[in-house]
């Protein structure tokens, strides 16, 4: 077997990890070789992933593939729901390393370091296949976003930060345990505790604790912002640096809702019974009352951060549907809808940076008129926040499609009000662009105008943009991109979940397709 | 090597009593000893050399730690002896005796600096210093309660006068009274206990009912009154208080703050260790057959000191006083542990029984406490029991290694991945999983979430800018002794969990 695309798995995440370690260390190294430095820790994963996602085969027989073994799980592998995640990361990381690099920044080295590490945390939670290296990549990458809110960060940075902390705290010790039940239950040794082999022990064990499950949900949904457990979301988003707000709301929320999936949707059922019932209404939570607070803000910012905690609802519908149902496609959607957030989201707080560089605020009435002096940002703008609303043609598209579809055998109510939300984010949304490019200038603006001239933006920001749209417009086009290797997971979930609904006392086999065993 | 000890075994055999097996009290023989040198050094050195006497003091406790590689029968016994006609328990595991020698090591360090700025005596602190780690070494192998009241009374006097011992600080005696006073309640309310349970033992045709062996057998026997019941409930009475679990856990945010740092760090780790592993001991041993009894209501104290303190804790502004308060919370995470064992006796958690996890846990805890511990004492205060929030300030500008040490420490102590003390907790809440005690594990995750907020709140200070209106504050000058132990323990605190679980 060719072991070359193993060996750029591991470069694509030990590079960032380990040149940021270097920064770090080295607080005075000079200005264009930390930059040249930090350029190729952001550039390398961004070639590698998205090569990866390209190269990966539909074989049901090598379902985890470029696979490299290493100490205490820290091997790495790719499995379908994992490489079209990690080539998402590190396109996000390609465009928030590009803005970083423009910031003029306190300990710029030690800064671009510690993106670099949330970066590499990032990727490597994607490329395990084992809950340690889940665990451990997990934190590894939350403390830097810590960090990095608490030290760089805008207004409210510190309340943010202890929120941030506390709240993310209580949700991985609630799914630290519920990963430690699972694990008892399955009676698995660490050394063996990949997501596949708890599949399979858990697919027959009988003695599960019933709070397993939630605790998975609520852990990791803490993570992934589910409704009620969001609160600490947005003012964590608005208060981050820009790379640090790209990276956060666009990649790493995703693996809490990796992990749900990996963990609690192929393992413990979390859409059925008493606890699905749960789920789905707080997913509906995300949709409908995190779409109505997003009506009210009138922050730029905080809008999309609020937004980016609505957009989670319907990659939980599509989630719940999938293990409630065994619709494969809502899983599908959902992942599709996963990456495809995860580019828009991005992009939409890197271009709402450039606004503020040039308004010099995120207040939306202290904007307007701003497409009149700057044309491409706006087309830029308006470019995201129609890829964010699903406009035909962006990867957003495909997974609220899908999502929509996969909820149609569902009760009438549930698909009035996920459909009701795709009324409200248009509204919100454009309401937003509305106000900050068009119409007349605010009187501050113009008087800024006056005082501090400002252009369109330049080249380095429109590289950084096109990225990522260029990344969303590319799998909105040829969506297979995404779900030649998240089909099989997903039907290989929805099978499962169906037979431990169905015929409780049959043996069930192992998620058919899903993860077998490599060892 | 091997040779000398087995002669010198076969020579205190044929000299001592057959059941009198010396050498298997050697270590705490050693610590006694070494004790006692320190005295007779400072008698005999002149000025210019009293350095020798910590030096000595620190190599003497590692050699007596090296004592466990030496392979020798005499701190391991096969045979079916009873030791001491029956004073000591056998084959106590030597990485019981390395906790109080780690504690005891890390105190010598953080106090030899910390002594002399206050001009107060070395060579007297490292004796007192020294008896009480013999005295807890030879408490938690006690196997009768002459041999445990004795022990623990020594450890209790010595750690007296350690807590009063800056005698110009009025804090510092202060905290030695009310060390004194809640101490001498808490061993009259133990020495009622063994009365009791010696009593209605006694009367019902026990031979010597002090003896844990005799007791375990009478209880199991069905031997036991109501009377018996109150007299056991008081003695684990006192050996919660010393653990300081709730509701005994009152004196210490006082005696903690007060104290000299050094036997606060002292205090938090040894007389914790000692209070854990003497209710172990109690309470799987003498005590095993009213387990159905005991194990309900050390959940219900497990869950209640597990929150009561990092509640408490919140509200401080004083980072001695949320550090005391947080150790509250640790106590109650190793009666989580004994519960646990309590509950399911073969209960383990990868491999390890519920005995190795709370050592494990107790040297996680003796790391994260002395980083930064050793961090707090190399900070100049005017008062060494007023360590306000506040006074972190510009930490990291002015002595980037104390930041770096609070960073490790509290990450540790706060159980943040992947350090120790993650691995440490996460070992208990395996145990808590496995036993199927929900309300303690739920309990226990609480507790860590909000023992974020003040941990948190200690980094930020140390972190943020000096002041508001961007004084620099002076470089603070860090001993070479300082950041040797800083750089030991935090490589300790990455590589330690990583090393248990490999």
């Amino acid at each position: 077997m060719d072991t070359f695309p193993a060996t750029l798995l591991q470069v694509a995440i030990t590079a960032p990890v380990l040149i940021g370690l270097i920064l770090i260390a080295g607080r005075s190294l000079p200005r264009s070789f930390a930059s040249g430095f930090a350029f190729t820790g952001f550039a390398l994963p961004a070639v590698i992933a998205p090569w990866l996602l390209v190269l990966w085969t539909n074989d049901a027989t090598s379902p985890l593939q470029f696979r490299a073994d290493g100490p205490w799980g820290f091997g790495f592998a790719l499995n379908g729901l994992g490489a079209p995640l990690l080539a998402m990361t590190s396109l996000i990381g390609l465009a928030a390393g590009i803005k970083a690099l423009t910031q003029d920044v306190e300990a710029r080295n030690t800064y671009l370091g510690l993106i670099l590490f949330m970066l590499g945390g990032t990727l490597g939670v994607f490329a395990t296949d084992h809950l340690i290296g889940f665990y451990f990549f997990h934190e590894f990458a939350l403390i830097p976003t810590f960090i990095l809110t608490l030290f760089w960060g805008g207004e409210g940075r510190r309340p943010a930060a202890m929120q941030m902390a506390i709240y993310l705290t209580a949700g991985a010790m609630a799914s630290l345990a519920g990963i430690l039940i699972a694990l008892d239950a399955a009676n698995l040794s660490f050394a063996n505790a990949t997501f596949v082999n708890i599949a399979d022990s858990l697919g027959t064990a009988k003695n599960i604790p019933a709070a397993t499950g939630a605790l998975v949900l609520f852990g990791l949904g803490t993570l992934a912002s589910l409704f009620p457990f969001h609160s600490w979301a947005a003012p964590g988003y608005s208060a981050a640096p820009t790379p640090v707000s790209m990276l956060h709301a666009g990649a790493l929320k995703k693996f809490g809702i990796y992990g749900i999936i990996l963990l609690g949707l192929s393992s413990l059922n979390i859409s059925q019974g008493t606890l699905g019932s749960w789920f789905l209404w707080l997913a509906v939570g995300n949709v409908f009352i995190v779409g109505l607070i997003c009506l009210t803000q009138r922050d730029l910012k905080q809008l999309l951060s609020w937004s980016s905690v609505a957009h989670m609802g319907p990659i939980f519908l599509g989630i719940w549907v999938c293990g409630a149902s065994g619709k494969a496609a809502g899983l599908d959607a959902a992942a599709f809808l996963m990456v495809a957030h995860g580019l828009s989201c991005a992009a939409l707080f890197l271009l709402a940076n450039a606004v503020r560089q040039r308004a010099g605020t995120y207040r939306l009435e202290e904007m307007g008129g701003l497409a009149s002096r700057t044309p491409v940002l706006a087309a830029f703008f308006i470019a995201a926040t129609m890829a964010s609303i699903g406009l035909p043609g962006f990867g957003n598209f495909w997974g609220e499609v899908g999502v929509f579809l996969a909820l149609r055998a569902q009760p009438l109510w549930i698909q009035a009000i996920v459909a009701s939300t795709v009324i409200i984010s248009a509204i919100y949304a454009l309401r937003a662009v509305a106000a900050t490019f068009f119409g007349p200038m605010s009187d501050g603006l113009a008087r800024r105008l006056e005082t501090a001239p400002f252009g369109d933006i330049n080249w380095i920001e429109r590289i950084a943009a096109s990225v990522l749209l260029a990344a969303s417009l590319t799998i909105g086009f040829i969506p297979s991109l995404i779900t030649k290797s998240t089909n099989p997971v997903s039907t290989g979930v929805a099978n499962f979940s169906q037979r431990t609904a169905t015929a409780p006392a049959v043996k069930p086999a192992a998620p058919a397709q899903f993860l077998p065993s490599a060892r | 090597m091997s040779l000398i000890f087995a002669n010198i075994d076969v020579a205190f055999k044929a000299l001592a009593p057959r059941s009198s097996d010396w050498l298997s009290i050697a270590p705490e023989i050693a610590v006694a000893g070494l004790s006692l040198f320190c005295l007779l050094q400072a008698m005999l050195l002149p000025a210019n050399l009293r350095w020798l006497i910590s030096a000595t003091a620190r190599t003497g406790l590692v050699l007596v730690m090296a004592m466990a590689l030496v392979p020798h029968a005499g701190w391991k016994l096969t045979e079916d002896v009873a030791t001491f006609a029956g004073l000591l328990r056998q084959n106590l595991p030597f990485e019981v005796r390395l906790v109080f020698l780690f504690s005891a090591l890390l105190t010598s360090f953080v106090a030899d600096r910390f002594l002399r700025d206050r001009g107060a005596a070395v060579a007297d602190y490292h004796h007192v210093l020294l008896v009480v780690t013999a005295a807890f070494m030879l408490l938690v192998q006690s196997n009768h309660f002459v041999t445990f009241f004795v022990a623990l009374e020594t450890a209790a006097v010595g750690l007296y006068i350690l807590v009063g011992y800056l005698r110009k600080s009025d804090a510092s005696l202060e905290a030695g009274v009310k060390y004194l006073v809640a101490g001498g309640l808490s061993s009259a309310l133990l020495l009622m206990g063994m009365v009791l349970v010696y009593g209605s033992l006694g009367a019902v045709g026990v031979a010597d009912s002090l003896n844990f062996t005799q007791i375990g057998n009478a209880l199991a026997a069905g031997k036991g009154s109501a009377l018996t019941l109150a007299g056991v409930a008081l003695i684990l009475g006192g050996a919660a208080f010393k653990l300081g679990a709730f509701p005994f856990h009152t004196w210490i945010p006082d005696v903690y703050q007060g104290a000299p740092t050094p036997t606060t760090a002292f205090l938090a780790t040894a007389s914790k260790a000692a209070g854990a592993f003497t209710l172990l001991l109690l309470v799987t041993g003498p005590f095993v057959a009213l387990a159905h009894k005991i194990a309900p209501l050390l959940a219900v104290i497990a869950v209640v000191t597990l929150l009561v303190g990092n509640l408490a804790a919140l509200a401080t502004t004083d980072v001695k006083r949320a550090l005391a308060l947080s150790g509250v919370s640790h106590a109650g995470f190793i009666l989580a542990a004994i519960t646990a064992a309590l509950a399911m006796p073969t209960v383990t958690a990868f491999d390890y029984n519920a005995e190795q996890t709370i050592v494990f846990y107790l040297l996680a805890y003796i790391i994260g406490t002395f980083l930064t511990t050793q961090a707090l004492a190399s900070m100049p205060a005017t008062e060494d029991h007023r360590r306000p929030l506040l006074a972190l300030r510009g930490l990291m500008r002015r002595a980037p290694i104390l930041a770096g040490a609070l960073g490790f420490g509290i990450g540790s102590l706060a159980g943040v991945p992947p350090t120790v003390g993650f691995i440490a907790k996460l070992l208990i809440l395996v145990l808590l999983v496995k036993a199927k005690l929900w309300w303690i594990l739920g309990a226990a995750l609480i507790s860590v979430a909000v023992s974020i907020h003040y941990y948190f709140s200690i980094l930020r200070e140390a972190v943020v800018r000096p002041t508001e209106d961007g004084q620099e504050l002076a470089p603070l000058e860090v001993s070479f002794s300082a950041r040797f132990v800083i750089g030991a323990l935090a490589a300790a605190s990455i590589l330690g969990g990583l090393l248990i679980l490999s």
